[in-house]
Formats: C-alpha cells, structure tokens, sequence
C-alpha cells in the first residue's frame, strides 16, 4: 500500500460518523490485492462502518478463515473496544501495516516483535477473542463463545465442546472418523 | 446465640464423606445435624458457570469461594487463603459447598493396594496402618455400590464380591494406547463411580469430557449426591453454617458446635457424638482452632500430631505427539492407567507410582499455546487440529510419605471471618524425587511405543498437585503418635471422631477418596454396634 492509499484509508474512516444508512460499504475498499489474496471472500462482504470492517478483515486474516460470524464479530468487536479505547484505530494501524508490508500472517507476531512496534499485543487480542472466546485478561476476563468460539468450530466434525454429549454411551469407542 | 439445636451425631462438612457418614447414621434412626460452611449450588449453574468461565482450564473457576467460607484459589489471582509457609508450595484446592470438593473430581474410586497397609514392616519407611486391608474390604465394596464403581478385574486390590457393573467403555485413544503398549506395559481401564449403565437413577455416561469440573449429568458420583442422600434419609443439612470452634465439657467430652451465618451471627449446636468431616485442611484447623484453657493446643492434640504428616500425590509428567491421530476428548477424561508400580521391593528405595493416562481434550490447551506463540492465519487452524489429534500426556501419581514437618498449622493471618487461616509447611522429599526419576524411563518409553515427537517434560523440579489431602489427623494405635485410632475416634476425646482422608497414615498411590468413604462406613458401623451394645465389627 502507498502512502497515498495510507491516508485514503484514512480519509475513509474519517468519515464514518456519517449517518447515512446508505452508506454501507464494502471490505474490498479497505484492503489492498495482497489481503486480499489472503481473504478473497472480504472483497465482497458489506461491513457497517470502516472501522468495523478494518476489523473484520484483520479478524480473517488472524482466523484464516474465510467466513466469520457477523454477530459475532460485532459482539467482540464491541467488547474489545470497551476494553481498549485505543482498540479500533489500533487495528486499522494494523490492517494498514499488512497491506504495506505484505506481512505473512506466520510472520505478523514475528514482525511486530521485531520493530517493538505499539501493535504488539494486537494479534494475539484478536486471535484469543475469536478463537477461545474470550476477551480481556485478568480479573477483567470474560467469555463471549464457547461452543461458537473458533477453536470448538475447527474440530466440530470429531469434538464436541466440554459439557456437550459426546453421544450415546460407548460412541467414543470407534476410530473418529 | 441466635439458635440451638441438638441432635445424637453433629457432622461438620457435607462433603462425600461427611454426607456418607451422616446417611448411613440417619438410615439407623439416628438424629444428625451436618453442618456445612459453603452455599448449596446446584449442577445447571455450575455447568452454566463453566460453559460461560474466561478460564475453562481452572477447574475452580465455577467454585468462586463465598466471604463467609473462603477456599484457596488461584487464578485469576492467589485469594491468599491457604498461606504458603514453604518450602516447597502446597497450593490446595478444594470446595466449600454442599457436597464438598466431590463435585469436581476424575471419579476415581481405588482401593488401596493390601500392602499400602504394612509400609513400615515390609519396606521400613512410613507406618503401618491400624488396620488391614481385609478388615476395610467390605466398606470398600459398600462404598463402591454407593457409588456405582467398575474397573478393570485385577488391578492388585482383592475383591470378595464384583463390582456394581461393568467397566466404562474404552475411548479409541486408551485403545490404542493399550494395544501399542501390549507386551511392555498393561493398560488397563480405571477403577472409577462412572456409571456404565443406569444405575441409582442416574444416567449412564455420555462422554461430555467434562468430569472435572462438572458432570453435566450426574453419571459420576459426587458429594452433591451424597448430601441429598443423607437429606434423603432423615438428617438435617444446615448450608452456610462455618464450625469456627468446637466446645468441651470439664471432662473433655465436646458438648456443643459453635459456628457463624454469613452474617457473623454465632449459633450454637449441641449433641452426643461429633464427627469432623471437613477434609484433611480444614478440619486440622477446626482443631486447632477449639484450643481451651484444659486443651491449649487444640482438639485431639494431646500428641501435637494434629495437621502434621500432610500428604498428597505430586505428579509430573511427559506430553507429546504420537503418531496417529488419537483425538482426546472423546469419552470420560481419565479413562485408563498402568498400575504395575503400585507395589514392590523397590518401595524400600524410592515412592511407589500410578501412570494416567489423560483423555481431556487438548483443544484450549493447543489453541492457547499456538497463539502465544504467534500462530495466525491458516495455519493457525491446522497446526490446532495437528495438536488435538495427536495430543498425548502421561502423568505419574507418585506416593508421599508421612513427615511430621509437613504440616497444617494456624496462620497469623485471618480470613473476611476474623478466624485464622490455614498455613501449609511442605516439601517433596527425595523418596518421592526418585519415584518421579524413575517414572521418567516409562514416560520415555511409552513415548517410543506410541512412535512420539516432540516430546515436552514437566518442569524439572515442578511437581503439580492432585489435591488427595491426607495424613493430617492419622489414625494410629499409639496416641503418641496418632490423632485418632482405627475407628476414626480421637485418642483425646471420647465422643469426637474423624471422618476425613486426612485420618489416612500414607497416601499410597490412589485418590485418597474411596480409602476415606470406606473408612467412614466402618466408623458408622463401629458406632452403631457400640451404641447397640453389639459386637464390634472386624
């Protein structure tokens, strides 16, 4: 991404406050070709306001997935930023630096940790409420997913969550097909 | 004192043991109070506790402890409860609630082996026991059809009846792991109160892989079910009631049970015969604490024996990836071990041991571990489901032996009630320290069976704890030595008895559970026999 791009998308989120309904526009004006190589379905997903869908492709991005759950994207969303003010341009920052630097999600945490960049705890923010369920730390820790929560959904064709039958009595005897 | 009431048999703790005894006394016509200093709760909230917990690994998590009855907790942070005095940590968990610490356990349910009985005589380290695996026999098997146990046919504990069913179906991991260990090492399923059937109309498990920290269906057996069993049968169960102290007469008989509502309101409850049951911490200190002017260190401490001696099971362990796909999970948590350690010349050398097999599910461990590592994209997905499929931890269970130095005393310091807290003074010996060097060739071992990689080793030095507290009111023949004798009764006090795995004099190398429920049936048959004028049972 150029410098121009930079502040085009910039210039993008300035104006979301607009109240205009209409105005829903979708990711593919937020990523570059190199994201969106990495999130094809993002270039025609709708997001409700730029800062919304910088997160949302950076939440696919981390996931590796090519959907994610609108309603919960926007759950976490709000709550990561209620925990964070500074969380929604964060991950625009974000967004921003893998389009310039056509960052390798395997080499994101790598990269940041490098260039002791302010961004460093961002990935593993994001990547911990999508696929624990969870955001937050500490006493101030709370869940938002557990059987929706990626890491149930990436197994579900073998696991069940913690709590949930595995089925009838002896059904886990068999090979996991 | 805002209300008395009186009853023959006063039971502090409603836990399985406290519930049990307090059934069985009431299913003779006996008058029981249990008075229990945790809040009733029932499973759907913790099963909704542990579904919505941002710590779904800390299985305390849905057993927040209550200001009027604090338990130790650890995450998110140390409550400071059970103060650590060093100089190795014993960081305790258990549950103040109606039903006790039960709730939240593996299931199970072993016997001890008949030498666990004679340490002393046959290897000359750690005592004797009182009394003899035959003498206990019984009250094992009455325990197990309680509980509804099964195991495996032979696992070096002798049985005079069968178990109550059959055996647990075998997950596909322990299948493999039996079948690729076969020659080497003999995997057997554990001796666990799961149900494999219907049993006492309760269902037959259904692999929620939950065990720990919650049936979701009360498959396994747990307090909660021991305390409405007691209800069941006649006894009165007073939730919320901490016993801070325990009153004696001039002749040094206990007359009464003093403890605190949540609002710090003293009552006062009297009777005939009391039975501490509010496990191997907490009923130390209730000792401790009853300290008079005729008793000035405490109940039943004549001997300053009371809280030394304290045992539990350390464990660590080897994870790695095997070489097919296993996927833990499936099924029960803890379904199957090798138990060809328990017993042997060697135990005159270094600690006898248990190895478990875990079956919990390594998806939030994985997931966890991959994004501290920054992990992201598609890979992130694929090294996860690599990581729950291969997936495999052996652990030991390693004996302790009983030292008078580790110990439960008072601390200087007082919980949200203004009582002392408990302090713990421990370490892991070098009897012990062997045991776990030695297990270490069979963790290599089995990692070579199952074609492992990556093979990750507990923490050298880092052993984790089992919560099996035990030793801390031992049961001896010699009142120099012991806080109570065979029966559970205290050496001091002829209407005070213990009914706690902390009247255990070893730990051996199985959950302390079964050992304490057996021996608090044979208590309550004792008592009922006396007070019957009968002939006292084996």
């Amino acid at each position: 991404m150029s410098a121009h791009d930079v502040n085009a998308l910039h210039s993008v989120l300035q104006s979301d406050g607009d109240p205009d309904p209409t105005r829903r526009r979708l990711l593919a004006g937020l990523v570059t070709a190199y994201t969106a190589s990495l999130i094809p379905w993002a270039l025609a997903q709708p997001a409700p306001d730029a800062r919304r869908g910088a997160f949302a492709a950076v939440s696919a991005i981390l996931a590796g997935r090519q959907s994610l759950d609108t309603v919960q994207a926007t759950r976490l969303y709000d709550a990561l930023v209620a925990d964070d003010p500074g969380f929604a341009d964060a991950v625009v920052s974000l967004l921003a630096l893998i389009n310039e630097q056509h960052i390798d999600p395997l080499q994101l945490q790598k990269t940041l940790d490098d260039a002791h960049s302010p961004l460093t705890a961002l990935p593993r923010t994001i990547a911990t409420a999508w696929y624990l369920g969870i955001v937050g730390s500490g006493a101030r820790a709370r869940c938002l997913a557990f059987e929706s929560a990626l890491n149930a959904v990436a197994v579900a064709d073998v696991l069940k969550p913690p709590t949930y039958a595995y089925g009838v009595y002896g059904s886990w005897s068999t090979k996991p097909a | 004192m805002a209300n008395d009431t009186s009853a023959d048999f006063v039971v502090v703790g409603s836990g399985i043991i406290g519930s049990l005894t307090a059934r069985k006394l009431a299913l003779a016509g006996a008058s029981v109070i249990i008075l229990e200093a945790g809040p009733r709760v029932t499973r759907g909230e913790l099963v909704a506790r542990f579904r919505n917990s941002p710590r779904r690994s800390d299985w305390m998590s849905p057993y927040p402890p209550k200001a009027w009855a604090p338990h130790p907790v650890y995450q998110p942070a140390d409550n400071g409860y059970l103060v650590q005095a060093g100089p190795y940590p014993y960081p305790a968990e258990y549950i103040r609630q109606v039903g006790g610490t039960t709730w939240h356990w593996a299931a199970h349910a072993w016997r001890n082996v008949p030498n666990d009985f004679r340490i002393h005589s046959l290897y000359g380290v750690g005592v004797d026991w009182p009394i003899s695996y035959d003498d206990l026999e019984p009250y094992y098997q009455e325990a197990e059809e309680i509980m509804g146990v099964s195991g495996a046919p032979d696992t070096g504990s002798p049985r005079n009846k069968p178990f109550p069913m059959e055996p647990v179906a075998e997950p596909w991991a322990m299948r493999r792991v039996r079948e690729r260990l076969a020659g080497t090492f003999p995997v057997v399923t554990n001796t666990t109160a799961r149900n494999s059937r219907g049993y006492d109309g309760r269902p037959a498990c259904c692999g929620n892989n939950s065990c720990q920290p919650i049936c979701p269906i009360d498959a396994q057996y747990h307090g909660g079910l021991a305390a409405d069993a007691a209800e069941a049968a006649g006894a009165k169960l007073v939730a919320n009631a901490n016993v801070y102290k325990l009153e004696h007469d001039a002749a040094g008989r206990v007359v009464a049970a003093l403890y605190y509502d949540p609002d710090k309101t003293a009552h006062r409850v009297t009777g005939k015969t009391f039975i501490v049951a509010a496990n191997g911490i907490e009923s130390p200190r209730l000792l401790l604490l009853s300290a008079s002017d005729k008793f000035p260190h405490g109940l039943a401490n004549s001997s300053d024996m009371v809280g030394r001696n304290l045992m539990d099971h350390p464990s660590t362990s080897l994870t790695f990836d095997a070489d097919e796909d296993l996927w833990l999970g499936r099924g029960p948590q803890s379904p199957s071990s090798i138990n060809t350690m328990r017993d042997g010349a060697f135990r005159a050398e270094h600690a006898p041991y248990r190895l478990d097999f875990t079956n919990i599910s390594r998806v939030d461990g994985a997931t966890r571990a991959l994004i501290a590592d920054g992990v992201y994209g598609v890979e992130l997905e694929r090294r996860l489901r690599h990581s729950a499929a291969r997936e495999l931890n052996v652990k030991n269970v390693l004996e302790v032996l009983p030292r008078p130095e580790h110990r439960i005393t008072l601390s200087d310091q007082k919980d949200a009630m203004g009582i002392p807290k408990p302090e713990a003074h421990y370490s892991i010996d070098d009897y012990t320290r062997k045991g776990h060097e030695r297990s270490k060739d069979d963790f290599i071992r089995i990692a070579a069976l199952m074609g492992g990689s990556n093979l990750r080793f507990s923490k050298d030095g880092d052993f984790a704890n089992n919560q099996h507290i035990c030793g801390t009111l031992s049961m001896g023949n010699d009142p120099a030595t012991s806080v109570c004798d065979g029966w559970g009764r205290t050496h001091d006090h002829e209407n005070l008895f213990l009914a706690s795995t902390g009247i255990l004099p070893t730990s051996g190398t199985c959950n302390s559970t079964e050992n304490g429920v057996a021996l608090a049936l044979r208590t309550v048959q004792h008592m009922l026999a006396e007070q019957a004028g009968a002939a006292k049972p084996r």
